[in-house]
Parts: C-alpha cells; sequence; structure tokens
C-alpha cells in the first residue's frame, strides 16, 4: 500500500539498533517541552530539542495594551523571576518616553532585581537537586526562598508576581525596617548558603554524575551564542550588570563569577556562587542608598512614545534578557521583541547530549538553565 | 578514601539538622504577618504605600462611578464590571460602583493606581477561595467590608536557625 504523504513530511527509516525517545512534553522532568533522542543502549545518539508548547503570544498581546498595562503580562513569561523580566521592559520605555528615574528608586529596583535573583536561583537549584535525586536539595532551597519571598512581599505586595517595577521607578516605597529586616534574613541566608557546600557541591555522589559530562568548550560557548551561567561556566567573562552597566551597578561592589571547566558540575555552581554575590549587591545597595527621596516619576495618563526604538538588556537568572520596543506616536508600542537567555541556551543541548549516558539527560538539561515558558514567551 | 569522608560530611551537615526548629509555619492555626493594612495609593504624589495586594476594599462615600479602575483593568484581567447601587450619593450621578470578580484578578494593584479619589485599597485577606464560580464574583456592598484578620507570626532569626515561632 503505497499513501500519498504530505509535502514536507517523510517516513522515518528504524535502524534496529537505535531507538527513539520521547522525554516530555508532559512534564516527566523536561518542563512543558519535548527532547526528541534517539539513544542506542544507553548512550545518546542524537538530540533533538522541540520547544513552543507554551507559546502565549506575549509579544502580541503586547502591542494592544499601553505601557503600564504591559507590566502584569510582561512578567508572565517567568514568575519567578518577575522583576528581571520586567526590568528592561522599564528601562527601554524610560528611554522611549524620556523619563528620569529618581536615584532612590534605582537602587530599590536593584535590590528588587538581585532579591529575585535569589529567587529564581533557589527554585532552579530545588529542581536542580530533585532531579538528581537528592531530595534534601529540593527542601533545602524550597524553603530558604521563603525568606526572599518574605522580603519582596513586604517590598511589592505579592509573593511572586510583583509587578513593583515601572517606567519611572517602582510602584511603591519600601516599608519601614526594612533596611534592617533585609540585613537580617541575607546575613542568615549567607550563613546557610554555606551549608549547601558539603551537602551538594562537595558530595562525591553529585561529583560523580556531573564532573565531566556535557563539556561545552569556551569557543562553542561563544559560537553557539549562549548567555549567563552557561557562558561564565565556559570561561567567558561576560555580565551585563559589569559590561554594560544599568541604574546604579557600576557604583556597587561585585564580581563576575567564571569557572573554566564547561561541564554540567561548573554549569550548577556557577549559580550557586552568583548568589553570594547578589547577597553582597544588595547589602552594598541598602547602604548606599538615598534614605529619603522620590520613588516614582509621575507619568502622564496613556503617555505616547515617538517614533522611536529602542533595545535594553539585562542579565537576569538565565542570561541577559533583551527587550526591543519599537513606538509610533501612539500609547501602545507598535512591536515590542523579548530576547531571553533560556532559548538562546538550548541550542548547544544537540551538542552537549551527543555520546552521553541517557542518565545524565537531567544533569545537563538542567544545567543549562533553561525555562521553557520563557523560551516559548 | 576522600569519597567516604565526603559522603560522611554530606550525612553530618544534614544530620545536624535534626536538633534544629522546623522553618515552616502551621498555616491555617498560624498566619504570616504583613507590613501595613494592604496596598494603598496616593494620588497626589503618585506612589504606593507598601503592602499586601490582596482583596480589594471600597470606600463608597469616595467613589464617584468614574470608572478608571474598569478601564486600568481592561487589557489585564478584566475582572471589574461596573454595576448599578441602590444607594445614591450626591457625587455618584450615575450611581455605578466597581464589582470584581477574583476568578480572574491577578492581584496586580493597577486600579488601586489609577483610582484619584482615595475610593479603592487593597486589605491584607487572601483567603478568597469558594465552592462555586459565583461566589467569586464580589459585589460592591461584599467589598465594603473591612475583612477580619489574625495575622502575628513573624519569621524568629537565632543562631540556632530560622523559624516562625
Amino acid at each position: 500500500m503505497t499513501t500519498q504523504l504530505p509535502p514536507g513530511m517523510h517516513i522515518e527509516t528504524v535502524d534496529e539498533k537505535i531507538m527513539t525517545l520521547n522525554v516530555g512534553p508532559q512534564h516527566p522532568g523536561s518542563g512543558h517541552m519535548r527532547l526528541i533522542i534517539k539513544v542506542d543502549g544507553d548512550y545518546i545518539v542524537s538530540c533533538d530539542p522541540d520547544p513552543g508548547y507554551v507559546h502565549r503570544g506575549e509579544e502580541k498581546m503586547a502591542e494592544y495594551r499601553n505601557y503600564i498595562q504591559n507590566i502584569p503580562h510582561l512578567e508572565r513569561p517567568v514568575i519567578h523571576d518577575s522583576s528581571n523580566i520586567l526590568y528592561p521592559y522599564c528601562l527601554g520605555v524610560e528611554e522611549l518616553l524620556g523619563i528620569e528615574v529618581p536615584e532612590r528608586a534605582k537602587y530599590i529596583r536593584v535590590i528588587a532585581a538581585e532579591l529575585n535573583r535569589c529567587i529564581y536561583i533557589l527554585y532552579w537549584l530545588a529542581i536542580y537537586g530533585i532531579f538528581l535525586g537528592h531530595s534534601t536539595m529540593f527542601m533545602w532551597p524550597a524553603g530558604d526562598r521563603e525568606l526572599f519571598i518574605d522580603l519582596l512581599e513586604a517590598m511589592s505586595g505579592a509573593r511572586v508576581t510583583h509587578a513593583y517595577l515601572v517606567p519611572g521607578g517602582v510602584r511603591n516605597d519600601l516599608p519601614s525596617n526594612f533596611e534592617e529586616r533585609c540585613l537580617r534574613q541575607v546575613a542568615y541566608f549567607e550563613k546557610r548558603l554555606k551549608e549547601y557546600e558539603a551537602i551538594f557541591y562537595q558530595n562525591p555522589l553529585l561529583k560523580a554524575r556531573t564532573e565531566g559530562s556535557g563539556i561545552l568548550s569556551r569557543t562553542d560557548a561563544i559560537r553557539l551564542g549562549t548567555t549567563g551561567s552557561v557562558l561564565r561556566a565556559s570561561g567567558v567573562d561576560f555580565d551585563v550588570r559589569k559590561k554594560e552597566p544599568y541604574d546604579v551597578y557600576e557604583n556597587l561592589d561585585f564580581q563576575t563569577i567564571v569557572m573554566k571547566e564547561g561541564d554540567s558540575y561548573a554549569r550548577s555552581r556557577v549559580p550557586y556562587l552568583e548568589m553570594f554575590e547578589s547577597c553582597r549587591i544588595i547589602k552594598d545597595a541598602l547602604k548606599k542608598m538615598p534614605k529619603s527621596g522620590s520613588v516614582r516619576t509621575k507619568l502622564k495618563p496613556n503617555p505616547k512614545g515617538g517614533n522611536d526604538e529602542v533595545y535594553r538588556r539585562v542579565e537576569s537568572g538565565r542570561g541577559a534578557i533583551g527587550y526591543y520596543i519599537v513606538s509610533n506616536n501612539r500609547p501602545e508600542p507598535y512591536r515590542v521583541k523579548i530576547s531571553v537567555g533560556s532559548f538562546r541556551n538550548l541550542i548547544c543541548m544537540p551538542y552537549l547530549l551527543k555520546g552521553e549516558k541517557l542518565g545524565n539527560m537531567p544533569a545537563v538539561y538542567w544545567g543549562l538553565n533553561y525555562w521553557p515558558v520563557e523560551a516559548d514567551r | 578514601m576522600s569519597n567516604v569522608i565526603g559522603i560522611i560530611r554530606a550525612l553530618n551537615s544534614g544530620v545536624k539538622h535534626l536538633a534544629v526548629k522546623r522553618f515552616t509555619l502551621r498555616y491555617p492555626e498560624q498566619k504570616l504577618k504583613f507590613v501595613g493594612d494592604g496596598f494603598q495609593y496616593n494620588p497626589e504624589i503618585g506612589v504606593g504605600i507598601a503592602g499586601l495586594r490582596g482583596r480589594h476594599i471600597l470606600f463608597h462615600e469616595n467613589c464617584t462611578g468614574c470608572q478608571l479602575c474598569s478601564v486600568a483593568c481592561e487589557g489585564i484581567a478584566e475582572a471589574i464590571s461596573m454595576v448599578k447601587v441602590a444607594e445614591t450619593w450626591k457625587h455618584n450621578k450615575k450611581a455605578i460602583m466597581p464589582q470584581i470578580d477574583y476568578g480572574k484578578c491577578v492581584f496586580c494593584g493597577l486600579c488601586v493606581d489609577a483610582c484619584p479619589f482615595y475610593a479603592l485599597y487593597m486589605t491584607n485577606d487572601y483567603e478568597l477561595s469558594s465552592f462555586t464560580k459565583s461566589a467569586l464574583i464580589y459585589t460592591p456592598a461584599q467589598l465594603a467590608i473591612k475583612p477580619k484578620i489574625s495575622q502575628d507570626v513573624e519569621i524568629k532569626i537565632s543562631d540556632r536557625g530560622a523559624s516562625h515561632g
């Protein structure tokens, strides 16, 4: 029997030794995306990532809403890192509308972004731990994350979707005694973070699974266009906060974490070490912040941007997030394009998984810091 | 040998926590204390006042039926609709006030930012679950009621760890 196939489709020839496995998209540890993996015994022959299951059209939706109404929508792709995904949008719209941001608001935004980065990394670390079979490493970060959620809740009023950053500053000023509370909780968290070292990062069981697996060389990391912790774990010293400082990052004291190995272990360790730097930034920002003053520049109702376009990017928990915004004399943007770190890190999956054991797949996959909802937008 | 030492160290750091007080709080009996009485907004300076963004509270004596909250919600959640009320206020000729559907509300608080008459604020009440969808729609009369809340547990941090008492 011969069947007529639609153009572009073909019947796959099946090899006797090669088996095709679908990891996902029903979320067995892959997120809402699918990895089409071909295995020869226990070894991966090829891997084809298939994203797009949670595409929600955030970019198109942004064209029908004004600059303020876009705020709750544009933080939806990564609700765990909602301050960081809104940050470049606010920077871009400020440039389009020509708004000056008060000095105190800049510091508050940096504190919110760093608290949110810790929330994201802890959430990621919890999942990374549980998928490597380390249930304590799920409980601890998920519990310690509450410290930062409580702080951001006091700041912004919401636990996860903060909608706190707006073009022109922040929604509201810090509550009273926030500084003292923040310093106390961050100091406790730093002490707690050191305990992760013995139970997880120096654990020989983790090292056996992750060291030397999924090696991404420095040249490959640059060639494939990866960003964020994946790029820094391969020995490239690139951090948007250092290289193109926005708001007040140039006044603050912190370092870029770089590791040379480029394996799964380095990719899991770089975000962990970055949390120490985030704590340093928070403490430094609280010290250098002006103690009083305005936190939000009042906008006109329905502000209009000129005939202009702007691209701004920031460093998020998963790499650089860039917003390209075009306006055409209307209260709504003409085009909003979001360039996210997750999607750009996904490209190295076929290269990293080739020749790996199937059991190492979760370590490599989660080490890439991939967030399906953000990548699909 | 170094592997064995590493595993013992890892176990040891976990075992230490057997003697530490638990971090979580017993939710229905204990409730976390929040800052202030909920999110509020000062339209004169255009800056909000920090607080939890929970259920709204509507001050009937201030609401003019201007629909700005409804317009602000239009592109976000479409949770606010203006409904007729039986009361007569001099400043509210149309006699309409917001009705909020909490099945749709995302608690972004931009309706509070939009209100120029100090009529719509948010409160610390976040326990809004119900058995029917229609019970999630709060009429202006329901929104006027000040919630009764007893949230008093705070995080305690000591040398031995953090707990909620």
